[in-house]
Protein backbone atom coordinates (compact mmCIF):
# COMPACT_ATOMS: atom_id res chain seq x y z
CA UNK A 1 0.00 0.00 0.00
CA UNK A 2 3.00 2.56 0.84
CA UNK A 3 4.84 1.98 -2.25
CA UNK A 4 1.40 2.55 -3.96
CA UNK A 5 0.66 5.52 -2.53
CA UNK A 6 4.09 7.58 -2.97
CA UNK A 7 4.19 6.65 -6.72
CA UNK A 8 0.60 7.68 -6.67
CA UNK A 9 1.28 11.02 -4.86
CA UNK A 10 4.37 11.57 -6.46
CA UNK A 11 2.97 11.02 -10.02
CA UNK A 12 0.19 13.79 -8.99
CA UNK A 13 3.02 16.04 -9.01
CA UNK A 14 5.31 14.84 -11.71
CA UNK A 15 2.11 15.81 -13.73
CA UNK A 16 0.87 19.27 -13.95
CA UNK A 17 -1.98 17.85 -12.02
CA UNK A 18 -1.39 17.98 -8.36
CA UNK A 19 0.05 21.77 -9.20
CA UNK A 20 -3.03 22.72 -10.86
CA UNK A 21 -5.71 21.77 -7.89
CA UNK A 22 -3.05 22.78 -5.31
CA UNK A 23 -3.25 26.30 -7.26
CA UNK A 24 -6.80 26.23 -7.88
CA UNK A 25 -8.04 25.54 -4.60
CA UNK A 26 -5.28 27.76 -2.98
CA UNK A 27 -6.30 30.54 -5.15
CA UNK A 28 -10.02 29.85 -4.10
CA UNK A 29 -9.47 30.01 -0.25
CA UNK A 30 -6.86 33.20 -0.76
CA UNK A 31 -10.13 35.19 -2.79
CA UNK A 32 -12.13 34.04 0.39
CA UNK A 33 -9.38 35.13 2.74
CA UNK A 34 -8.98 38.64 0.87
CA UNK A 35 -12.71 39.46 0.78
CA UNK A 36 -12.95 38.50 4.81
CA UNK A 37 -10.13 41.02 5.24
CA UNK A 38 -11.39 43.64 3.54
CA UNK A 39 -14.29 43.36 5.95
CA UNK A 40 -12.18 43.32 8.60
CA UNK A 41 -13.84 40.75 10.58
CA UNK A 42 -11.86 37.99 11.47
CA UNK A 43 -14.81 35.92 12.86
CA UNK A 44 -16.29 35.58 9.40
CA UNK A 45 -12.89 33.39 8.40
CA UNK A 46 -14.63 29.88 9.52
CA UNK A 47 -17.93 30.55 8.40
CA UNK A 48 -17.39 32.49 5.15
CA UNK A 49 -14.10 31.22 3.76
CA UNK A 50 -14.85 28.13 4.56
CA UNK A 51 -18.35 28.16 4.08
CA UNK A 52 -17.71 28.96 0.52
CA UNK A 53 -14.68 26.49 -0.40
CA UNK A 54 -16.87 23.71 0.48
CA UNK A 55 -18.56 24.44 -2.82
CA UNK A 56 -15.26 24.70 -4.62
CA UNK A 57 -13.63 21.90 -3.17
CA UNK A 58 -16.60 19.57 -4.21
CA UNK A 59 -15.60 20.70 -7.29
CA UNK A 60 -11.97 19.98 -7.88
CA UNK A 61 -11.71 16.89 -6.27
CA UNK A 62 -13.18 15.45 -9.54
CA UNK A 63 -10.01 16.53 -10.84
CA UNK A 64 -7.87 14.86 -8.59
CA UNK A 65 -9.83 11.74 -8.85
CA UNK A 66 -10.44 11.10 -12.42
CA UNK A 67 -7.18 9.46 -13.17
CA UNK A 68 -6.52 7.17 -10.01
CA UNK A 69 -7.57 4.10 -10.88
CA UNK A 70 -8.98 4.54 -14.60
CA UNK A 71 -5.50 5.15 -16.00
CA UNK A 72 -3.92 2.47 -14.81
CA UNK A 73 -6.74 0.10 -16.21
CA UNK A 74 -6.19 2.35 -19.33
CA UNK A 75 -2.74 1.73 -19.80
CA UNK A 76 -2.47 -1.55 -18.54
CA UNK A 77 -0.43 -1.04 -15.69
CA UNK A 78 -3.32 -2.64 -13.52
CA UNK A 79 -1.76 -5.94 -14.45
CA UNK A 80 1.62 -5.21 -12.47
CA UNK A 81 -0.81 -4.17 -9.26
CA UNK A 82 -3.08 -7.21 -9.12
CA UNK A 83 -0.35 -9.47 -9.98
CA UNK A 84 1.83 -8.29 -6.86
CA UNK A 85 1.54 -9.70 -3.90
CA UNK A 86 -0.76 -6.66 -2.73
CA UNK A 87 -4.20 -6.98 -1.75
CA UNK A 88 -6.71 -5.35 -3.68
CA UNK A 89 -7.74 -3.55 -0.64
CA UNK A 90 -4.07 -1.81 -0.56
CA UNK A 91 -4.41 -0.83 -4.14
CA UNK A 92 -7.38 0.67 -3.59
CA UNK A 93 -6.40 2.95 -0.04
CA UNK A 94 -3.12 3.82 -1.49
CA UNK A 95 -4.86 5.40 -4.37
CA UNK A 96 -7.43 6.96 -2.08
CA UNK A 97 -4.73 8.07 0.52
CA UNK A 98 -2.70 9.70 -2.60
CA UNK A 99 -5.49 11.51 -4.02
CA UNK A 100 -6.34 12.45 -0.57
CA UNK A 101 -3.03 13.51 -0.15
CA UNK A 102 -3.03 16.16 -2.56
CA UNK A 103 -6.13 17.76 -1.23
CA UNK A 104 -4.54 17.24 2.31
CA UNK A 105 -1.97 19.64 1.18
CA UNK A 106 -4.10 22.16 -0.68
CA UNK A 107 -6.00 22.55 2.51
CA UNK A 108 -3.89 22.73 4.85
CA UNK A 109 -1.86 24.95 2.98
CA UNK A 110 -4.82 27.68 3.09
CA UNK A 111 -4.78 27.79 6.73
CA UNK A 112 -1.49 29.82 6.40
CA UNK A 113 -3.33 32.96 5.57
CA UNK A 114 -5.24 32.34 8.63
CA UNK A 115 -1.65 32.03 10.35
CA UNK A 116 -1.20 35.02 9.08
CA UNK A 117 -4.06 36.93 10.64
CA UNK A 118 -3.35 35.81 13.37
CA UNK A 119 -0.35 37.79 13.94
CA UNK A 120 -2.46 41.02 13.61
CA UNK A 121 -5.58 40.24 14.80
CA UNK A 122 -7.04 37.09 17.06
CA UNK A 123 -9.56 35.01 14.78
CA UNK A 124 -11.43 31.71 16.50
CA UNK A 125 -8.70 28.98 16.20
CA UNK A 126 -11.43 26.77 17.53
CA UNK A 127 -13.61 27.68 14.57
CA UNK A 128 -10.72 27.50 11.80
CA UNK A 129 -9.74 24.08 12.95
CA UNK A 130 -12.95 22.56 13.38
CA UNK A 131 -13.68 23.90 9.88
CA UNK A 132 -10.36 23.13 8.84
CA UNK A 133 -11.15 19.20 9.93
CA UNK A 134 -14.87 19.44 8.23
CA UNK A 135 -12.94 20.29 5.01
CA UNK A 136 -10.79 17.02 5.42
CA UNK A 137 -13.83 14.79 6.07
CA UNK A 138 -15.89 15.75 3.32
CA UNK A 139 -12.91 15.91 0.66
CA UNK A 140 -12.05 12.13 1.85
CA UNK A 141 -15.58 11.12 1.42
CA UNK A 142 -15.81 12.70 -1.84
CA UNK A 143 -12.62 11.77 -2.64
CA UNK A 144 -13.39 7.75 -1.81
CA UNK A 145 -16.67 8.32 -4.03
CA UNK A 146 -14.09 9.67 -6.95
CA UNK A 147 -11.86 6.85 -6.86
CA UNK A 148 -14.78 4.30 -6.72
CA UNK A 149 -15.65 6.08 -9.87
CA UNK A 150 -13.03 6.43 -11.69
CA UNK A 151 -12.59 1.99 -11.07
CA UNK A 152 -16.05 2.04 -13.37
CA UNK A 153 -14.58 3.09 -16.39
CA UNK A 154 -11.00 3.61 -18.47
CA UNK A 155 -11.73 7.14 -19.76
CA UNK A 156 -10.78 10.27 -17.17
CA UNK A 157 -13.53 12.44 -18.74
CA UNK A 158 -16.33 10.22 -17.99
CA UNK A 159 -14.59 9.82 -14.65
CA UNK A 160 -14.42 13.14 -13.84
CA UNK A 161 -17.76 13.96 -15.60
CA UNK A 162 -19.55 11.31 -13.22
CA UNK A 163 -17.54 12.07 -9.96
CA UNK A 164 -18.45 15.98 -10.81
CA UNK A 165 -22.12 15.02 -11.51
CA UNK A 166 -22.47 13.46 -7.85
CA UNK A 167 -20.96 16.26 -6.56
CA UNK A 168 -23.57 18.74 -7.99
CA UNK A 169 -26.27 16.61 -6.53
CA UNK A 170 -24.67 16.56 -3.48
CA UNK A 171 -24.43 20.57 -3.25
CA UNK A 172 -28.15 20.58 -4.31
CA UNK A 173 -29.62 17.91 -2.88
CA UNK A 174 -30.83 20.08 0.79
CA UNK A 175 -32.51 22.38 -1.44
CA UNK A 176 -34.17 19.68 -3.74
CA UNK A 177 -35.33 17.72 -0.85
CA UNK A 178 -36.83 20.75 1.20
CA UNK A 179 -39.43 20.96 -1.96
CA UNK A 180 -40.21 17.16 -1.53
CA UNK A 181 -42.01 16.98 1.55
CA UNK A 182 -40.92 16.81 4.91
CA UNK A 183 -39.97 12.84 5.18
CA UNK A 184 -37.81 12.85 2.41
CA UNK A 185 -35.87 16.61 3.97
CA UNK A 186 -35.53 14.01 7.12
CA UNK A 187 -33.90 11.56 4.90
CA UNK A 188 -31.41 13.37 2.93
CA UNK A 189 -30.51 15.84 5.94
CA UNK A 190 -28.97 12.41 6.89
CA UNK A 191 -26.51 11.55 3.60
CA UNK A 192 -26.16 15.46 3.22
CA UNK A 193 -22.98 16.61 3.12
CA UNK A 194 -23.93 20.14 3.62
CA UNK A 195 -25.69 19.33 6.90
CA UNK A 196 -23.25 16.92 7.92
CA UNK A 197 -20.35 19.13 7.17
CA UNK A 198 -22.47 22.92 8.91
CA UNK A 199 -21.69 21.64 12.33
CA UNK A 200 -17.79 22.06 12.12
CA UNK A 201 -18.23 25.27 10.31
CA UNK A 202 -19.52 26.66 13.44
CA UNK A 203 -16.64 24.99 15.45
CA UNK A 204 -18.58 21.83 16.85
CA UNK A 205 -16.52 18.90 16.53
CA UNK A 206 -19.96 16.41 15.99
CA UNK A 207 -18.74 13.22 16.35
CA UNK A 208 -21.54 11.92 13.99
CA UNK A 209 -20.56 13.45 11.14
CA UNK A 210 -17.02 12.14 11.91
CA UNK A 211 -18.42 8.83 12.02
CA UNK A 212 -20.37 9.49 8.70
CA UNK A 213 -17.94 10.93 6.80
CA UNK A 214 -15.63 8.17 7.92
CA UNK A 215 -18.45 5.85 6.92
CA UNK A 216 -19.15 6.88 3.87
CA UNK A 217 -14.86 6.41 2.79
CA UNK A 218 -14.81 3.12 4.31
CA UNK A 219 -18.00 2.06 2.03
CA UNK A 220 -16.69 3.88 -1.00
CA UNK A 221 -13.40 1.72 -0.73
CA UNK A 222 -14.72 -1.01 0.42
CA UNK A 223 -16.62 -1.30 -2.93
CA UNK A 224 -13.98 -0.12 -5.06
CA UNK A 225 -11.98 -3.14 -3.80
CA UNK A 226 -14.87 -5.28 -4.69
CA UNK A 227 -15.54 -3.93 -8.11
CA UNK A 228 -11.86 -4.70 -8.76
CA UNK A 229 -11.89 -7.84 -7.92
CA UNK A 230 -15.11 -8.64 -9.98
CA UNK A 231 -13.52 -7.49 -12.88
CA UNK A 232 -11.30 -10.04 -12.86
CA UNK A 233 -14.59 -12.34 -13.04
CA UNK A 234 -16.08 -10.59 -15.90
CA UNK B 1 5.75 -26.59 -10.27
CA UNK B 2 2.46 -25.21 -12.07
CA UNK B 3 -0.41 -27.32 -12.15
CA UNK B 4 -3.03 -26.52 -14.98
CA UNK B 5 -6.53 -27.87 -14.48
CA UNK B 6 -9.64 -28.29 -16.66
CA UNK B 7 -9.17 -24.04 -17.23
CA UNK B 8 -12.01 -22.98 -18.99
CA UNK B 9 -12.39 -19.02 -19.43
CA UNK B 10 -15.95 -17.92 -20.81
CA UNK B 11 -16.70 -14.25 -21.60
CA UNK B 12 -20.44 -14.05 -22.32
CA UNK B 13 -21.58 -16.37 -24.58
CA UNK B 14 -17.29 -16.43 -26.12
CA UNK B 15 -15.27 -19.29 -24.45
CA UNK B 16 -11.55 -17.99 -24.39
CA UNK B 17 -10.37 -21.29 -23.13
CA UNK B 18 -12.26 -24.68 -22.81
CA UNK B 19 -11.24 -27.11 -20.18
CA UNK B 20 -7.38 -26.60 -20.75
CA UNK B 21 -5.15 -28.87 -18.51
CA UNK B 22 -1.25 -28.82 -18.24
CA UNK B 23 1.66 -29.39 -15.91
CA UNK B 24 5.23 -27.63 -16.55
CA UNK B 25 7.74 -29.11 -14.27
CA UNK B 26 10.29 -27.23 -12.33
CA UNK B 27 13.15 -26.04 -14.49
CA UNK B 28 11.71 -26.32 -18.28
CA UNK B 29 11.12 -23.80 -20.56
CA UNK B 30 7.53 -24.33 -21.78
CA UNK B 31 6.54 -22.26 -25.33
CA UNK B 32 3.18 -21.17 -25.40
CA UNK B 33 1.93 -21.57 -29.17
CA UNK B 34 -1.03 -20.42 -31.32
CA UNK B 35 -2.37 -17.66 -33.34
CA UNK B 36 -3.54 -14.62 -32.04
CA UNK B 37 -7.00 -14.92 -29.99
CA UNK B 38 -6.32 -18.51 -29.42
CA UNK B 39 -5.98 -17.97 -25.49
CA UNK B 40 -2.43 -17.75 -24.71
CA UNK B 41 -2.52 -14.69 -22.59
CA UNK B 42 -5.94 -15.11 -21.12
CA UNK B 43 -3.99 -18.33 -19.58
CA UNK B 44 -1.24 -16.67 -18.28
CA UNK B 45 -3.27 -14.12 -16.85
CA UNK B 46 -5.32 -16.50 -15.25
CA UNK B 47 -2.13 -18.67 -13.97
CA UNK B 48 -0.70 -14.90 -12.69
CA UNK B 49 -3.72 -14.22 -10.90
CA UNK B 50 -4.57 -11.40 -13.16
CA UNK B 51 -7.84 -12.89 -14.25
CA UNK B 52 -10.22 -15.50 -12.73
CA UNK B 53 -11.46 -18.30 -14.56
CA UNK B 54 -14.60 -19.75 -14.85
CA UNK B 55 -13.94 -22.98 -14.31
CA UNK B 56 -10.73 -25.10 -13.65
CA UNK B 57 -7.95 -24.94 -11.29
CA UNK B 58 -4.40 -23.63 -10.93
CA UNK B 59 -1.74 -24.33 -8.54
CA UNK B 60 1.65 -22.99 -8.62
CA UNK B 61 4.40 -24.56 -6.54
CA UNK B 62 1.46 -26.26 -4.52
CA UNK B 63 -0.22 -23.36 -3.93
CA UNK B 64 -3.72 -22.66 -5.28
CA UNK B 65 -4.71 -18.94 -7.01
CA UNK B 66 -7.33 -18.86 -4.97
CA UNK B 67 -6.91 -19.50 -2.00
CA UNK B 68 -3.63 -18.18 -1.68
CA UNK B 69 -3.07 -15.57 -4.06
CA UNK B 70 -0.33 -13.71 -2.42
CA UNK B 71 2.22 -16.99 -2.22
CA UNK B 72 2.03 -17.71 -5.75
CA UNK B 73 2.05 -14.14 -6.47
CA UNK B 74 5.34 -13.41 -4.96
CA UNK B 75 6.42 -16.92 -6.63
CA UNK B 76 5.68 -15.21 -10.59
CA UNK B 77 7.45 -12.68 -12.80
CA UNK B 78 5.15 -11.64 -14.80
CA UNK B 79 5.59 -9.45 -18.24
CA UNK B 80 2.16 -8.98 -19.94
CA UNK B 81 1.41 -8.66 -23.18
CA UNK B 82 1.62 -5.00 -23.07
CA UNK B 83 4.78 -4.24 -20.90
CA UNK B 84 2.91 -2.88 -17.42
CA UNK B 85 4.69 0.50 -17.19
CA UNK B 86 4.65 4.33 -15.47
CA UNK B 87 5.35 6.49 -18.53
CA UNK B 88 5.52 9.02 -16.02
CA UNK B 89 8.66 7.46 -14.21
CA UNK B 90 12.49 6.97 -14.69
CA UNK B 91 13.54 3.53 -15.05
CA UNK B 92 15.05 4.19 -11.73
CA UNK B 93 11.90 5.04 -10.28
CA UNK B 94 9.41 2.36 -11.46
CA UNK B 95 11.88 -0.42 -10.69
CA UNK B 96 12.48 0.99 -7.25
CA UNK B 97 8.58 1.40 -7.09
CA UNK B 98 8.07 -2.64 -8.39
CA UNK B 99 10.72 -3.42 -5.87
CA UNK B 100 8.70 -2.24 -3.02
CA UNK B 101 5.04 -3.45 -4.92
CA UNK B 102 6.23 -6.93 -4.80
CA UNK B 103 7.84 -6.56 -1.47
CA UNK B 104 11.12 -8.43 -2.69
CA UNK B 105 13.97 -8.66 0.12
CA UNK B 106 17.14 -9.06 -1.82
CA UNK B 107 19.50 -5.90 -0.87
CA UNK B 108 17.94 -3.61 -3.42
CA UNK B 109 20.64 -1.69 -4.66
CA UNK B 110 22.72 -4.54 -6.04
CA UNK B 111 19.62 -6.52 -7.20
CA UNK B 112 18.33 -3.62 -9.11
CA UNK B 113 21.97 -3.21 -10.95
CA UNK B 114 22.16 -7.01 -11.93
CA UNK B 115 19.01 -7.05 -13.37
CA UNK B 116 19.73 -3.83 -15.22
CA UNK B 117 22.77 -5.21 -16.89
CA UNK B 118 21.63 -8.44 -17.59
CA UNK B 119 18.73 -7.13 -19.77
CA UNK B 120 20.78 -4.10 -20.76
CA UNK B 121 19.31 -1.18 -19.84
CA UNK B 122 21.63 0.35 -17.52
CA UNK B 123 22.18 3.41 -20.16
CA UNK B 124 18.82 4.48 -20.14
CA UNK B 125 18.12 3.87 -15.86
CA UNK B 126 17.49 7.63 -15.54
CA UNK B 127 15.77 8.36 -18.31
CA UNK B 128 11.87 8.75 -18.42
CA UNK B 129 10.20 5.94 -19.64
CA UNK B 130 7.86 7.80 -22.09
CA UNK B 131 10.57 8.70 -23.75
CA UNK B 132 12.31 5.07 -24.87
CA UNK B 133 12.15 3.07 -27.48
CA UNK B 134 9.50 0.41 -27.78
CA UNK B 135 12.62 -2.08 -27.45
CA UNK B 136 13.82 -0.55 -24.16
CA UNK B 137 10.45 -0.54 -23.04
CA UNK B 138 9.90 -4.30 -23.48
CA UNK B 139 13.77 -4.61 -21.89
CA UNK B 140 12.22 -2.74 -18.74
CA UNK B 141 9.41 -4.83 -18.74
CA UNK B 142 11.10 -7.80 -18.79
CA UNK B 143 13.36 -6.13 -15.90
CA UNK B 144 10.34 -5.95 -13.94
CA UNK B 145 9.20 -9.38 -14.10
CA UNK B 146 13.10 -10.46 -12.91
CA UNK B 147 12.84 -8.52 -10.01
CA UNK B 148 13.14 -10.58 -6.53
CA UNK B 149 14.12 -13.65 -8.91
CA UNK B 150 11.09 -14.89 -8.82
CA UNK B 151 11.19 -19.09 -9.00
CA UNK B 152 8.71 -18.72 -11.82
CA UNK B 153 8.95 -16.42 -15.22
CA UNK B 154 6.10 -15.81 -17.43
CA UNK B 155 6.71 -13.74 -20.26
CA UNK B 156 3.47 -12.68 -22.90
CA UNK B 157 5.56 -12.17 -26.45
CA UNK B 158 8.94 -10.78 -24.84
CA UNK B 159 10.31 -10.31 -27.88
CA UNK B 160 8.05 -8.31 -29.34
CA UNK B 161 9.14 -4.52 -30.58
CA UNK B 162 12.76 -5.99 -30.08
CA UNK B 163 15.29 -5.67 -33.35
CA UNK B 164 16.66 -8.56 -34.56
CA UNK B 165 20.45 -8.32 -32.42
CA UNK B 166 17.91 -8.04 -29.45
CA UNK B 167 15.85 -10.93 -30.05
CA UNK B 168 18.65 -12.98 -30.14
CA UNK B 169 20.28 -11.25 -27.14
CA UNK B 170 16.78 -11.81 -25.28
CA UNK B 171 16.18 -15.57 -26.15
CA UNK B 172 19.80 -16.34 -25.18
CA UNK B 173 18.78 -14.52 -21.66
CA UNK B 174 15.70 -16.53 -21.18
CA UNK B 175 17.78 -20.02 -22.15
CA UNK B 176 19.77 -18.90 -19.54
CA UNK B 177 16.81 -18.19 -16.54
CA UNK B 178 15.41 -21.35 -17.50
CA UNK B 179 18.38 -23.18 -16.26
CA UNK B 180 17.36 -22.16 -12.94
CA UNK B 181 13.71 -20.56 -13.28
CA UNK B 182 10.27 -22.57 -14.53
CA UNK B 183 9.53 -20.35 -17.60
CA UNK B 184 6.81 -20.35 -19.71
CA UNK B 185 6.47 -18.18 -22.77
CA UNK B 186 4.43 -17.18 -25.49
CA UNK B 187 4.72 -16.35 -29.33
CA UNK B 188 3.07 -16.87 -32.42
CA UNK B 189 6.85 -16.85 -33.98
CA UNK B 190 7.98 -20.05 -34.13
CA UNK B 191 11.87 -19.92 -34.84
CA UNK B 192 11.66 -18.62 -31.29
CA UNK B 193 9.74 -20.99 -29.82
CA UNK B 194 11.71 -23.84 -31.64
CA UNK B 195 14.95 -21.86 -30.41
CA UNK B 196 14.19 -21.58 -26.93
CA UNK B 197 11.86 -23.95 -25.32
CA UNK B 198 11.97 -27.54 -24.70
CA UNK B 199 8.27 -28.56 -24.93
CA UNK B 200 5.82 -26.61 -26.78
CA UNK B 201 2.27 -26.23 -25.94
CA UNK B 202 0.27 -25.19 -29.16
CA UNK B 203 -3.29 -23.50 -28.53
CA UNK B 204 -6.05 -23.09 -30.89
CA UNK B 205 -9.24 -21.59 -30.09
CA UNK B 206 -9.18 -22.16 -25.94
CA UNK B 207 -8.22 -25.51 -26.53
CA UNK B 208 -4.64 -27.29 -26.45
CA UNK B 209 -4.16 -29.07 -29.95
CA UNK B 210 -0.17 -30.15 -29.55
CA UNK B 211 2.04 -30.87 -26.65
CA UNK B 212 5.86 -31.90 -26.92
CA UNK B 213 9.08 -30.77 -27.75
CA UNK B 214 9.54 -28.90 -31.22
CA UNK B 215 11.32 -32.03 -32.60
CA UNK B 216 9.21 -34.56 -31.84
CA UNK B 217 6.00 -32.24 -32.75
CA UNK B 218 7.49 -32.34 -36.83
CA UNK B 219 8.63 -35.70 -36.44
CA UNK B 220 4.94 -37.05 -35.65
CA UNK B 221 3.29 -35.23 -37.84
CA UNK B 222 6.11 -36.52 -40.60
CA UNK B 223 4.25 -38.50 -43.24
CA UNK B 224 5.72 -40.47 -46.01
CA UNK B 225 3.88 -39.78 -48.33
CA UNK B 226 6.25 -36.59 -49.25
CA UNK B 227 9.39 -37.31 -50.41
CA UNK B 228 12.12 -34.81 -51.54
CA UNK B 229 14.19 -36.91 -54.45
CA UNK B 230 16.98 -36.04 -56.62
CA UNK B 231 16.73 -37.19 -60.23
CA UNK B 232 19.31 -36.72 -63.38
CA UNK B 233 17.53 -35.73 -66.54
CA UNK B 234 15.98 -33.29 -68.33
CA UNK B 235 13.99 -31.05 -65.72
CA UNK B 236 10.59 -30.48 -67.84
CA UNK B 237 10.25 -34.08 -69.01
CA UNK B 238 10.72 -35.61 -65.42
CA UNK B 239 8.52 -32.81 -63.59
CA UNK B 240 5.64 -33.98 -65.91
CA UNK B 241 6.22 -38.04 -66.39
CA UNK B 242 6.45 -37.75 -62.28
CA UNK B 243 3.05 -36.02 -61.60
CA UNK B 244 1.79 -39.21 -64.10
CA UNK B 245 3.30 -41.65 -61.30
CA UNK B 246 0.52 -43.77 -59.48
CA UNK B 247 -0.65 -41.93 -56.50
CA UNK B 248 1.31 -38.42 -56.78
CA UNK B 249 -1.26 -35.79 -56.58
CA UNK B 250 1.51 -32.85 -56.67
CA UNK B 251 4.86 -32.05 -58.18
CA UNK B 252 7.15 -29.04 -57.39
CA UNK B 253 10.24 -28.58 -58.85
CA UNK B 254 13.21 -26.80 -56.41
CA UNK B 255 15.52 -26.08 -59.02
CA UNK B 256 18.96 -27.79 -59.82
CA UNK B 257 21.23 -28.86 -57.46
CA UNK B 258 23.93 -29.98 -58.80
CA UNK B 259 24.60 -30.00 -62.58
CA UNK B 260 21.60 -31.68 -64.47
CA UNK B 261 20.40 -32.69 -61.42
CA UNK B 262 17.32 -31.46 -60.55
CA UNK B 263 15.40 -31.53 -57.06
CA UNK B 264 11.41 -32.74 -56.63
CA UNK B 265 9.33 -32.42 -53.88
CA UNK B 266 6.78 -34.86 -54.52
CA UNK B 267 3.39 -35.30 -52.70
CA UNK B 268 1.01 -38.64 -52.53
CA UNK B 269 -2.18 -38.99 -50.72
CA UNK B 270 -2.19 -39.52 -47.10
CA UNK B 271 -1.05 -42.27 -45.68
CA UNK B 272 0.15 -43.56 -48.85
CA UNK B 273 3.98 -44.89 -49.08
CA UNK B 274 4.62 -43.51 -52.54
CA UNK B 275 8.62 -44.55 -52.72
CA UNK B 276 8.33 -47.78 -54.75
CA UNK B 277 6.28 -45.77 -57.21
CA UNK B 278 9.22 -43.04 -57.60
CA UNK B 279 11.69 -46.11 -57.85
CA UNK B 280 9.71 -47.24 -60.53
CA UNK B 281 9.56 -44.27 -61.99
CA UNK B 282 12.76 -43.78 -62.22
CA UNK B 283 14.21 -47.09 -63.42
CA UNK B 284 11.67 -47.23 -66.28
CA UNK B 285 12.40 -43.41 -67.32
CA UNK B 286 16.43 -44.58 -67.21
CA UNK B 287 16.97 -41.47 -65.05
CA UNK B 288 19.41 -41.81 -62.01
CA UNK B 289 17.79 -41.68 -58.88
CA UNK B 290 20.34 -40.07 -56.73
CA UNK B 291 18.66 -39.04 -53.06
CA UNK B 292 15.26 -39.52 -51.78
CA UNK B 293 14.17 -38.47 -48.09
CA UNK B 294 11.15 -37.73 -46.52
CA UNK B 295 10.14 -34.44 -45.40
CA UNK B 296 10.19 -33.73 -41.25
CA UNK B 297 7.55 -31.04 -40.88
CA UNK B 298 8.78 -27.96 -39.68
CA UNK B 299 7.71 -26.69 -36.41
CA UNK B 300 5.76 -23.94 -38.67
CA UNK B 301 4.22 -26.15 -40.84
CA UNK B 302 3.10 -28.47 -37.58
CA UNK B 303 2.10 -24.96 -36.35
CA UNK B 304 -0.60 -24.72 -39.42
CA UNK B 305 -1.67 -28.15 -39.50
CA UNK B 306 -2.72 -28.01 -36.32
CA UNK B 307 -4.32 -24.83 -36.07
CA UNK B 308 -6.06 -24.90 -39.48
CA UNK B 309 -9.56 -26.36 -38.97
CA UNK B 310 -10.07 -28.27 -42.30
CA UNK B 311 -6.85 -30.47 -41.35
CA UNK B 312 -8.06 -31.15 -37.82
CA UNK B 313 -11.55 -32.20 -39.18
CA UNK B 314 -9.84 -34.29 -41.84
CA UNK B 315 -7.65 -35.41 -38.90
CA UNK B 316 -10.61 -36.79 -36.84
CA UNK B 317 -12.71 -38.07 -39.81
CA UNK B 318 -9.93 -39.78 -41.60
CA UNK B 319 -7.06 -41.66 -39.05
CA UNK B 320 -5.53 -40.37 -35.96
CA UNK B 321 -2.33 -38.68 -36.63
CA UNK B 322 0.27 -40.41 -34.62
CA UNK B 323 1.45 -37.75 -31.71
CA UNK B 324 2.62 -37.03 -28.44
CA UNK B 325 -0.15 -38.58 -25.67
CA UNK B 326 -1.69 -35.45 -24.86
CA UNK B 327 -1.98 -34.04 -28.50
CA UNK B 328 -4.30 -36.88 -28.97
CA UNK B 329 -6.79 -35.77 -26.64
CA UNK B 330 -6.60 -32.91 -27.73
CA UNK B 331 -6.86 -33.63 -31.40
CA UNK B 332 -10.03 -36.08 -30.84
CA UNK B 333 -11.51 -33.31 -28.65
CA UNK B 334 -10.72 -30.65 -31.40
Amino acid sequence: MSAIFKRELKSYFSSPIGYVCVAAILFLYGLFYYMVMMNRVSDLIGNYVFGSMFSFGMMVIPIITMRSLSEDRKNKTDQALLTAPVSVTGIVWGKFLAAFGVYFIATTLALLPAIVIGFYASPSWGLIFGNYLGSLLYGAAMISIGVFLSSLTESQIIAAITTFGVSIILLMIDSLASSAGAFMAEVVSWISFQTRYSPFTTGIFDVSSIVFFLSVVAIFNFVTARRLESRRWS
Amino acid sequence: MIEVRNLTKRYGVNTALDHVSFSVEEGSIVGFLGPNGAGKSTTMNIVTGYLSASEGEVTVGGHSILEEPSEVKKMIGYLPEQPPLYMDMTVREYLDFMYKLKKVTLPKEKHIREICALVKITEVYDRLIANLSKGYKQRVGIAQALLGNPPVLILDEPTVGLDPKQIIEIRNLIKNLGKNHTVILSSHILPEVQAVCERVIVINRGKIVADGTPDQLGHDLTTDHRMIIRIEGPEREIAAGLKNVNNVTDVQILGEKEPGVFEYSVEGPEGKDIRRDLFAFCSRKGAPLLAMRSTDLTLEEVFLHLTDESYMNRVKTRKPVPKADETAKGGESA
